[in-house]
Parts: structure tokens; C-alpha cells; sequence
């Protein structure tokens, strides 16, 4: 019975994870350019729906697309101030204007909302639903069923519209979808506002259960990393298996070992899948560009 | 610029800082010496170490350790904050050096998350989380180095020292290798440069660089704990180098100097510093594409001009003894996913001679220069270069080993002037970086565009880079050259020209294969002609029997169905 | 280039610090950003409180400088401080490893040093100018620990900690003292702060069969922990360290997830207990907006003593020093007084939650627990 406790929080939290990770690797899809502020935007996302709870006094359901709406325009700022002026440059000039508009960002929050840890509203209530000995919290299940429904969304989108055809060809190759008529900077502003949304949710979502403060940033943009390397640079499967296996470690892995034991056997099975699979999990998505 | 810069420096450090001037400036230092180290593998190298803070934290750990355990001094754990990140990086790079970008990136951040877990979790050891407190100062034979001007100058001098020794590897072959080896591992494996080799010391020079700024950083905050292990560090050594320029020693002074000086600036905001801080830092990054480095050699330009470059007095490249035996391949196979893209090809390029590869779009042509150059390797098939059996030998064995090739695209380095271009593949070759050069220039004027050699590789012309191109094979006095279209785009008269350089290096007893749809060029050019056709041989023989061949005609112009076509 | 050099040398030097000579200045550096900055924003609170109650006819100064997390920045902000003006004392970082830093530079520049770090080795090292007003681990981990065995009478705790530099020296103060109780945990574990979900390590506590929890972790991590073992229906006496008597920590949990929670603290302000309690706690929620911990409460203490002290005709940081050092002092948590090392707090509290509001009450008041617990 622990143990399928255990499982339970445990893809409650990579679902959440792979929430981080998947806003993460869309960006990285469309423009090559590592995201380096997006555990700051899920740290936002959690914020804003922690501000805007007194506001708007309605379950968090209610809440999320407010949220989603407001880091959509926060993802469309970053864009144009971080990432459209260096867009013919290396990607690395992309990896530090990120980790400047992120230092803004904590330090702006921790100045608005004071270092305090917060929790954001549930989705839907704050109670335990008992299956025989299992504890299932409406947050928990709620966490998965949003994601489940964002990752699908996505995939639909992607897959299935006309919008989601010319982001991927914007992906792909950009100069290529330019000739073709795509308007390419229009949709490298819409992957970054997705991006940004799914941080929004995924901030909204981690800050009811785990809470949030200015500086939770920070670890979530490592998970995301080693979540979208260890699925395989830039795929999107790859990137929730990868977050899912994180979560395995951290909730997993760390029922029987000590937690730091845990994080070690992360960081040496990361290594290992490196040394032997070098594409990743699932093959490389992504070609690195010029 | 550099003298006026350090001038600058040298004068607030004994006029004006005060005692916090001088412990920023100290700091600055460190810093600026953590960079160095990660200029050469990532600035010049590309290869986007994340470990860079975790060598530091290791120098760190070590003068921690020793200096308050062990009441060690700076003679013993010096040396020893410098070789045991060395000792690390060694095994570790030899692991994840073949990782390609992003893969080597989370393997090496990876690496440095290890090491903090073991920082903060191995207490006996290191203190755990509190750390090691009562680190001693600096006593240098027994001389404690006070805080202040002396430890400044201290550090300070160091940065020189190693600021020269960087800036030296920059300009010398490890340099030249790595940035070469940077813009197209590929290019840079052909012209015979080992990628595994340079890397594996360009992490290692890494390492040493950052111990040496850790066991320091140490010595001025006198306390060690698991700070320094953590991923900010890594974030600031990179945002250093960045925003200084990348590749460049002053970059990394100058980046260091800025970064560690911008937050105090803005103290008085308390808490709001760290926003103007990183909106400082954008605007850094937005304003100066090539780091400030990059803008101050800008206005420098404005100011008084481009600076005239001294080109090097052209020496004629020795020449290696001619093998008497060229190339030859016996029953070459490829398949890529199930698709034979060479199907038993053999080909015998001997001393002297030149022969016409020929074929239609995709009858695996390129892929039979990619096999014999090393770049993909055969299913099976023999190759023996110069008498001996090289089946399945790296491209830079292979280059080494006396083979050269073009690239359909010429591929060729930008930023970098033409000199340099053609001096880089003879780094695998020459002593050093000046040698190279002067080889360089003697071939360019071999071709005629000696008066290229100042010029950037940007922006040349296609029948210009073409040309460059093939100096870089021709520089290196090869045995065997293969060359995959090297007349297309040319005008006749160019043509010409070209024809009787590959006629006069032919009768110099080099091996030539040449890839070619002009048959108006090849064919009086070529001894033998060898026509492939979806990955096997369709014609062997001498030059004017190609023509008349219905085979050739027909998959040229397909004409015969697939199935009806002879074997 | 002449121009260009001295611009540049100006750049690097800064603004400089305008200070009159005869006021005090006592610099504020505690860390505001980074995983401590809620214990610093308290720190910085209380001392910016206690600073503008400055005593009639005093004029003094003051600075507030991040320190942030590493033991450079606090060093560095330390010379800042020493340069600007005559510094009377530093209200300095409650970073056990930024304290280590800047003791050998505060013995150098002759500056006394109040913090409410709890890491015991601060106050080990033989500097005369460090001074404690909180209890160090040693006095809260022992009325922690002898809570729970002579007042719960458990005799199997399993005890939480967290691998930062609090939870690491607050774990070594704990087996010590259920040591000298004649107790052994049944099960200890370090977690990681940063970690988010903690029902593996509850899970592998309760299977150890304890009797008690006890915690000693930072604030989120204590409200993640409560919460989860309320939806595990956990009942088990929980007995938390200090992180959960700070009001922000309450507020992350339901009156109802809180029921039969005890804490460790010093003092606990928005508690009350006495008139000046509840106008200390009145004056700082005006002021920041805020309620108040023990930790504000502990800097605010040590700088009204440091005040008291100039008041009374201390005008430099050795004078200050000495009457650190030698004074008794009345405050608001408690009497202060040095134990010659600088330690100056050594009464700790057991607050307990009812489970009907978030203020606790309370429970048991341990006057130098060390010494009754050997």
C-alpha cells in the first residue's frame, strides 16, 4: 500500500515536472536556444496565482487560465527582450540573456511577494479522497489530470493544425519555413508564450501542494535540463519520460535510500545513460544548428 | 588597449581603493583566473563545460581540506588545489569528451551536482554543510601575506601569469586547434587534428586554471563550504566569459572585473540590486554581440583604423617522402538503414596519377571520399594507404597518415582571416603556430591569392573559397588528395588554371581522386575514370572509353529500367 | 587616455559613502536573497526596528547589505561596512558558514559582530567579538530533545533534519542531547531543501516504529512535512525545531493540519505574554507588514542592548564590546548575558498548537537546559 502511495505522488510530481520540462523544450524546438529563466517562470506562475487568489475568491480551475493568460504575455515579453534581439547569434548568448531576465525575475518577485514560501489555491479542493488504505489528494490527481490534458493538448495541436504544422516547420528549419510563407518570428512569439503558459500551469500546480517561493526557480530549471537531455535533446516524449524519471528517483529511489543516497544514484544513472546512449533516450529531435 | 586597461587598474588598486575596493578587486581576480581556464575549453574549445564550477569548488576544497586539518601551507596546497582538479578531469573527460553539446553539458553539470552532494554529505570529511572554518591566509615561506594590497597583488599577479600563459595557448597550436576544431569537428578531424586528444587537454587546462582561482578564492574568505560547489559559481564563470568575449584572456579580465564591480554599484537599491544587476547584464549581452572585448576592438577600429597585420615570409612546407604505394581500397561497402550506398567498390590511386570519380546525384560518390577519409566508416572492405592496412582508421590518423580531401562546400571557418584558415591544417603538423603560417602563405601563393591571406573568410567570393580550400589540402603536402568538386562554379579560364596545378602537383607524385560532373575538365585531366551508379562500379577504364560506354549513358540518362541494367 | 583612465578608475571605485564622523553607524548584513532570505528579511527587520527606537540623543546610521548565501559576499559586505563612517557594530548574518567568514575580518577590524545564528562552532572559535542573542543549537536542541522525552515521555524519536548547515549542526546537537537523556533515535535521515515531496522519508520513518517525530527543517519543507503526515493520518506527537514557530510557516497549513504540533524556538512574539511583547509585535507589523519571529525578535534585542550600551556612553566598538560582554541585559525574549564566549541567550521555548489558530501557546519554558540536562 505505501509503495502504490508512493507511486501515486510520485507521477503526481513528475507530471508536474514534465509540465517544467515540456514548456522548456518547446522553446528550445522552435529557436535552438536553451530557456534558462523557465524554472523563474514557473516560480512566477506560482506567484501570480498566489496574487491573484484573494482576487478572484473561486477555486484554482478558475484561476488557471488567468494564469495561463498572464505568463502567455510574460512569455511574449521575454521574447522580445531576450531572445528576438540575439536570435542570429550563438545560442549561448540566448543561455545568458535567459539567466539575466531570470535574476530579474526572483529578485522582482522576492521585492513584490517578500521571501516567504506561499501556497497557491487548489485546482479543486484542498481534500483527500480514501481509496481502501490509499490517500489520493484532490490536488494530486488534479496535478496529473492537467498535465495529462496540457501534454495532450500540445500533442493535438502539433500534430493536427495548421498552426501546429508551421510551428513545427518553424522548428525544424527555420530559413526553409520563411521561403515557404511561414511567418517565422510570429511563431517563435507564440512557442514562447505556450512555453511560458505551461510554466504558468506547472507553477500554479506545484505551488498548492509543494508551495513557492522567489528563489524555487532555480532547481526546477535543473530538473527540466536533465528531464529534456536524458529524454533526448528537443523531443517531447523524451522530455515527460525524462521528468517522470526524475520524480521516479526523487519519490521512488528515495523511499529505500536516503534521500541524498537518491539523488546520487540520479546524477550516476544520468551519466550512465550519457556514456551508453548518447542521443538520449528517444534520439535527438533537435539538429544543433550553425 | 590590454597595457591601458591593466594601467587603469593598477592605479586605483594603490591610489584609491579602499580596503573593500581592494577585497572586490581581489575577488575579480579569482574570478577573472577561474575564467581563463574556461575560455580555453569553451571559448575556444565550444565545448560548453558545466564543471567548470565544480573544478573550482575541488581547488577550494583541497586548500580547505589541507590548509585547516592539515595546517598545510600555500607551498603544498597550491600545487595541490591545481593538480587535483587535473587528476579529476582526466578520468571524467575521457568518459563524456565524446558527448556531443548538450549531452557533454548535463554530463558535466552532472559531475559537479556529484561532487556538492558529496561536499554537503560527506561531513567528516569536508565539514558538511557548515564547511571548514580557520582556512589560513596565504604564507608564503613563511611570509603571511596580509589582506588588503598585498593579497590583491598576490591574486593579481597570478591573473597576470596565467593571463599570459593563456593568452599564449590561445595564440600557439592548442589555441589554433581547439577554435578550429570548434567551428567544424568534422573539417578539423580531416585536416588531421586528434578531437578526443584536444579536448581531453582543453578540460584538463580547465581544471588547472580553476583549482588554482578556487584554492585562492579560499585563501580571502578564509572559510570553505559547499557555496562554492554550487551551480551560481558555474553561472557567473560563464556569464564572465560571455559578457568579457569569448575566447579572449582580456575578455575574462575585463567580464570579471565588470560583473564583480556591477552589484556593488548598486548597493544602495538593498534589495532591488540584483534586478538592475540582471537588467545590466541584458543589456550587456543585447548591446555587445562579441563581448565588451568585441566592442572596445570596434571602436578601436573607428577610432585609429584596422590595425595592419604583418604576414609571415613564405617557407615551401617540407615535404614528406613520397610512399611508393598510394591508396587502395578493395571491396568498399556502406549501407545507411538497409540502403547500400557503396556496393563493393575498389579503386587503386597510385603515386602520380589522377583519377575522375564520376556518376549521377546520390551514386555514392561522396560517400566513397567520406569512407576513404575516414569520416564514415566502411561495413567492410580493405583500405591500405601508403602500404599499410588502415581499414576503419579515424580521420585524423588517416589525415596524419598523409590523405587529405576538399569539402563540396568549402568549409571554411568564419571570423578568421584566410592565413589563418590554411595555417590550421598544418597545427597537426608544424611546431608551432608561426610555422604554420608562413607554410600557410607559401601555398596560398602557389595558388595565386597570396594577397588573400589578410583578408576574412567572410564574404570571399565562391571561386575564391574554392581556392582557399584547396590550399588547405595542398599546405599539407599530402600523398593522396581527394577532391570533391573542386571546378564547379569556375569560369573556363579558372578551370584552366586549376587543371594545370593538379597536372604539376600529379607530376610532384601526389595521388589525386577527383569528383566531377565536368566531363570537359575531367576527362583530359584523368588518367582513369572509375563511374558509379546507386553504389557500384559501372565503368573502369581509361578516360575516352567512358563515352562510349551504354551502361555510363544510360544511368546518366536513364534510359534503362533499374532492373535491366547489367550488373 | 588620460580621461578615459581616470573615468575608468572612478567607475571602479564607486560612490562613495558619505559619513559624518560623529555618528555611529551599525550596518545591517544579513542574507535577503537566496534560500536563507526569510530569516534574513526577519533579521534585517528586527534591526532595522530596534535602530529607529534609537535612544534620545544618540544619532546613528545605518546600512542594509545583502549578503546573499556565500561566505565572499558576507566578507565582502563586512570591509563595505568597515569603510563607511565609524561603525559602533555590525547586526550580521545568521549564516552559520558567512559568520566563520567574517569572524577572523571582525577580530582584524575590531568590530563586535550580533547575530542570531544558531551554529554552535560561531561562538567555539575563541573570538571575543561575536555575540549571540538567540539560543545556539546547544541550548534548543536540548530543550528539544528533553521535551519530548521528560515531558512526552517518548523514548523513540525519529528525527528529520535538513542537509543544509542549519539542519546538519541542529542534527549533532540533537544526538547529543538525547544522548544525555539516555535515548536513541530509532531513525534519523538528512533531506535535501530542495526536495518535494517528503512521504518517502516519512514513510521510511513510521516504519521504524518511532513514538515521536522530530523536526528540525526549514519552514517550507516543516509545512510540507505536517501536511503530508495529516493526509497520512499520521498521529504521532510531532515536535518541530524552530523554523515552525515563524508565523509564515503557520500560514502555509490549516489551524486543523497544526492540532498537537509543538516547536522549539526562543521566543515566540506573536504569542504575546506581556505588554512590550505585544507593542514590539504591534510596532513591527506597522512597519513591515508582517508578523514577527524569534529570530527578528532575537536581532532586535541584541541591537536595543547595543544601543542601551552607547546610551550609556559606549562610543566605540571596543566600548560596545565590553559592555557586550559584561552587561546583563533585560529584553523582550529574555535576560541576556555573556557566558564569556558571546553566547548570550540561553532560555529556549516549547510553543504547541491547539489546532484552532495559528499563534501557538506556550508550552514549557527551559532556562539554560544544558546545564539541568547533565
Amino acid at each position: 500500500m505505501a509503495a502504490l502511495q508512493l507511486l501515486v505522488n510520485g507521477v503526481a510530481l513528475g507530471a508536474a515536472y514534465a509540465l517544467v520540462a515540456l514548456g522548456f523544450v518547446l522553446v528550445l524546438n522552435a529557436t535552438a536556444a536553451v530557456n534558462f529563466a523557465q524554472g523563474d517562470l514557473v516560480m512566477a506562475g506560482g506567484l501570480l496565482g498566489v496574487a491573484a487568489a484573494p482576487l478572484i475568491p473561486l477555486p484554482g480551475i478558475v484561476l488557471l487560465p488567468v494564469v495561463l493568460a498572464l505568463m502567455a504575455a510574460l512569455g511574449l515579453l521575454l521574447a522580445v527582450v531576450a531572445y528576438l534581439p540575439l536570435r542570429n547569434r550563438p545560442p549561448v548568448s540566448v543561455f545568458i540573456s535567459t539567466i539575466a531576465v531570470g535574476i530579474i525575475l526572483q529578485n522582482g518577485a522576492a521585492i513584490l511577494f517578500g521571501p516567504e514560501p506561499r501556497a497557491a489555491p487548489p485546482l479543486f479542493g484542498d481534500d483527500t479522497l480514501r481509496l481502501g488504505g490509499l490517500a489520493l489528494p484532490e490536488q494530486s490527481l488534479a496535478i496529473i489530470a492537467v498535465a495529462a490534458l496540457l501534454i495532450g493538448a500540445q500533442q493535438w495541436v502539433f500534430g493536427r493544425t495548421q498552426l501546429g504544422r508551421r510551428l513545427r516547420a518553424t522548428a525544424q528549419d527555420p530559413e526553409m519555413a520563411r521561403a515557404c510563407g511561414v511567418p517565422v518570428t510570429a511563431m517563435i512569439l507564440v512557442t514562447f508564450a505556450i512555453g511560458a503558459a505551461c510554466a504558468g500551469a506547472a507553477g500554479l500546480l506545484l505551488a498548492n501542494r509543494y508551495f513557492v517561493t522567489p528563489t524555487a526557480g532555480g532547481d526546477l530549471i535543473l530538473k527540466a535540463y536533465i528531464a529534456v537531455t536524458v529524454g533526448g535533446w528537443g523531443s517531447v516524449p523524451g522530455a515527460v519520460v525524462g521528468a517522470l524519471l526524475i520524480a521516479l528517483f526523487e519519490v521512488g529511489v528515495s523511499s529505500v535510500l536516503s534521500y541524498p543516497v537518491a539523488l546520487g544514484a540520479l546524477y550516476a544513472t544520468l551519466l550512465a545513460i550519457l556514456v551508453l546512449r548518447p542521443q538520449g533516450l528517444f534520439g535527438e529531435a533537435v539538429r544543433r544548428r550553425g | 588597449m590590454c597595457v591601458a586597461g591593466a594601467l587603469a587598474l593598477l592605479v586605483y588598486a594603490l591610489t584609491t581603493a579602499s580596503p573593500y575596493g581592494l577585497r572586490v578587486l581581489t575577488v575579480a581576480g579569482v574570478y577573472a583566473l577561474a575564467t581563463f581556464g574556461f575560455q580555453i575549453v569553451f571559448g575556444l574549445g565550444g565545448a560548453l563545460s558545466l564543471a567548470q564550477g565544480a573544478f573550482f569548488g575541488l581547488g577550494a576544497y583541497v586548500t580547505g581540506i589541507l590548509g585547516s586539518r592539515y595546517g598545510l601551507g600555500f607551498e603544498a596546497t597550491f600545487p595541490l588545489s591545481l593538480l587535483v582538479p587535473v587528476v579529476v578531469a582526466a578520468p571524467v573527460g575521457l568518459a563524456v569528451l565524446r558527448l556531443e553539446s548538450h549531452y557533454f553539458a548535463l554530463a558535466t553539470l552532472g559531475i559537479a551536482q556529484v561532487l556538492h552532494l558529496l561536499a554537503v554529505n560527506v561531513p567528516e570529511l569536508t565539514g558538511g554543510a557548515n564547511g571548514l572554518a580557520g582556512v589560513p591566509g596565504v604564507v608564503l615561506f613563511g611570509w603571511a601575506v596580509p589582506r588588503g594590497l598585498p593579497m590583491a597583488a598576490l591574486v593579481w599577479g597570478l591573473v597576470a601569469l596565467g593571463g599570459l600563459a593563456g593568452w599564449r595557448l590561445t595564440r600557439g597550436r592548442l589555441g589554433r586547434s581547439l577554435t578550429t576544431l570548434r567551428d567544424d569537428p568534422l573539417a578539423a578531424a580531416t585536416l588531421g587534428l586528434d578531437v578526443g586528444r584536444l579536448r581531453l587537454t582543453a578540460f584538463a587546462v580547465s581544471a588547472l586554471f580553476a583549482g588554482a582561482a578556487g584554492a585562492l578564492a579560499v585563501h580571502t574568505q578564509r572559510v570553505v563550504s559547499p557555496e562554492v560547489l554550487e551551480f551560481p559559481v558555474m553561472v557567473s564563470i560563464l556569464t564572465i566569459a560571455v559578457v568579457g568575449g569569448r575566447g579572449r584572456m582580456a575578455g575574462a579580465v575585463l567580464g570579471a572585473v565588470l560583473l564583480l564591480h556591477l552589484p556593488e554599484w548598486f548597493r544602495f537599491l538593498e534589495r532591488g540590486y540584483l534586478v538592475v544587476y540582471g537588467a545590466a547584464l541584458l543589456l550587456t549581452v543585447v548591446l555587445a554581440p562579441d563581448g565588451l572585448t568585441g566592442l572596445l576592438d570596434r571602436a578601436a577600429v573607428r577610432l585609429f583604423g584596422p590595425r595592419p597585420r604583418r604576414l609571415p615570409d613564405p617557407r615551401e612546407p617540407p615535404r614528406p617522402p613520397t610512399p611508393a604505394e598510394g591508396l587502395t581500397v578493395a571491396g568498399l561497402e556502406k549501407s545507411f538503414g538497409g540502403v547500400r550506398a557503396v556496393d563493393g567498390v575498389s579503386l587503386a590511386l597510385r603515386p602520380g596519377g589522377i583519377t575522375g570519380l564520376i556518376g549521377p546525384n546520390g551514386s555514392g560518390k561522396t560517400t566513397v571520399i567520406n569512407l576513404l577519409s575516414g569520416l564514415e566508416q566502411p561495413d567492410s572492405g580493405r583500405v591500405r594507404l601508403g602500404g599499410r592496412d588502415v581499414t576503419g582508421a579515424p580521420a585524423d590518423r588517416l589525415a596524419r597518415a598523409g590523405l587529405a580531401r576538399s569539402f563540396q562546400a568549402a568549409a571554411l571557418p568564419g571570423g578568421t582571416s584566410v592565413l589563418e584558415a590554411v595555417a590550421a591544417a598544418r597545427l597537426a603538423l608544424d611546431p608551432d603556430a608561426a610555422t604554420a603560417e608562413a607554410h600557410a602563405l607559401w601555398a596560398l601563393e602557389r595558388l595565386g591569392v597570396g594577397e588573400l591571406a589578410g583578408r576574412s573568410c567572410d564574404g570571399l567570393p565562391a571561386a575564391l573559397r574554392r581556392r582557399v580550400e584547396l590550399a588547405r589540402s595542398l599546405v599539407r603536402r599530402p600523398a593522396v588528395l581527394l577532391l570533391d568538386e573542386p571546378a564547379a562554379g569556375l569560369t573556363d579560364g579558372e578551370k584552366a588554371e586549376l587543371a594545370t596545378l593538379l597536372r604539376a602537383l600529379a607530376r610532384e607524385g601526389m595521388a589525386i581522386l577527383l569528383v566531377e560532373h565536368d566531363m570537359g575538365f575531367l576527362l583530359p585531366l584523368a588518367g582513369r575514370v572509375v563511374c558509379l551508379d546507386r553504389g557500384r562500379t559501372l565503368y573502369d577504364g581509361p578516360p575516352d572509353g567512358v563515352r562510349r560506354d551504354p551502361a555510363v549513358a544510360a544511368a546518366y540518362l536513364g534510359t534503362v529500367p533499374p532492373a535491366e541494367r547489367p550488373a | 587616455m588620460r580621461r578615459a583612465l581616470s573615468l575608468l578608475i572612478g567607475l571602479l571605485a564607486g560612490v562613495p559613502i558619505a559619513a559624518r564622523a560623529d555618528t555611529l553607524s551599525f550596518p545591517v548584513l544579513v542574507p535577503l536573497t537566496g534560500f536563507l532570505s526569510l530569516e534574513g528579511t526577519s533579521q534585517r527587520n528586527g534591526a532595522v526596528l530596534a535602530l529607529k527606537q534609537t535612544p534620545a540623543g544618540i544619532t546613528v546610521a545605518s546600512e542594509v547589505v545583502d549578503t546573499g548565501t556565500s561566505p565572499e559576499a558576507a566578507v565582502t559586505a563586512l570591509e563595505r561596512a568597515a569603510g563607511s563612517g565609524t561603525v559602533g557594530a555590525v547586526a550580521a548574518s545568521m549564516l552559520g558558514t558567512q559568520m566563520l567568514a567574517m569572524l577572523p575580518l571582525a577580530q582584524e577590524l575590531k568590530l563586535p559582530l550580533v547575530t542570531v545564528s544558531g551554529t554552535a562552532s560561531i561562538t567555539e572559535q575563541g573570538n571575543p567579538w561575536v555575540f549571540r542573542f538567540f539560543p545556539g543549537d546547544a541550548v534548543t536542541k536540548s530543550a528539544h530533545a528533553r521535551y519530548v522525552v521528560e515531558e512526552l515521555g517518548k523514548r523513540r524519536p525519529a528525527v528529520i533534519y535538513q542537509t543544509t548547515a542549519y539542519g546538519q549542526s541542529g542534527k549533532t546537537h540533537l544526538d547529543a542531547a538525547f544522548k544525555a537523556l539516555g535515548v536513541t533515535p530509532v531513525f534519523e535521515e538528512g533531506v535535501d531543501p530542495a526536495a518535494k515531496d517528503l512521504l518517502p522519508v516519512l514513510t521510511k520513518a513510521l516504519a521504524a516504529g518511532p513514538d515521536v517525530l522530530v523536526l528540525h527543517l526549514h519552514s517550507g519543507p516543516t509545512a510540507l512535512l505536517l501536511r503530508q503526515a495529516a493526509s497520512s493520518g499520521v498521529t504521532l506527537p510531532i515536535v518541530a525545531g524552530s523554523a515552525m514557530h515563524q508565523p509564515s510557516t503557520a500560514a502555509l497549513l490549516e489551524p486543523s493540519e497544526l492540532k498537537g504540533v509543538c516547536a522549539e524556538t526562543a521566543a515566540s512574539p506573536v504569542s504575546g505574554g506581556s505588554a512590550e511583547m505585544q507593542a514590539f509585535t504591534d510596532s513591527y507589523r506597522a512597519a513591515f507588514g508582517k508578523e514577527p519571529d524569534a529570530f527578528a525578535l532575537g536581532q532586535y534585542d541584541g541591537m536595543t542592548m547595543v544601543l542601551e550600551a552607547v546610551k550609556a556612553g559606549a562610543r566605540s566598538p571596543d566600548a560596545i564590546r565590553k559592555a557586550l560582554s559584561a552587561e546583563a541585559f533585560q529584553g523582550l525574549a529574555m535576560t541576556y548575558k555573556s557566558d564569556g564566549k558571546g553566547n548570550m541567550a540561553h532560555s529556549a521555548v516549547i510553543v504547541c498548537y491547539d489546532g484552532t489558530s495559528r499563534v501557538p501557546k506556550l508550552a514549557k519554558r527551559y532556562d539554560d537546559p544544558t546545564l539541568a540536562a547533565q
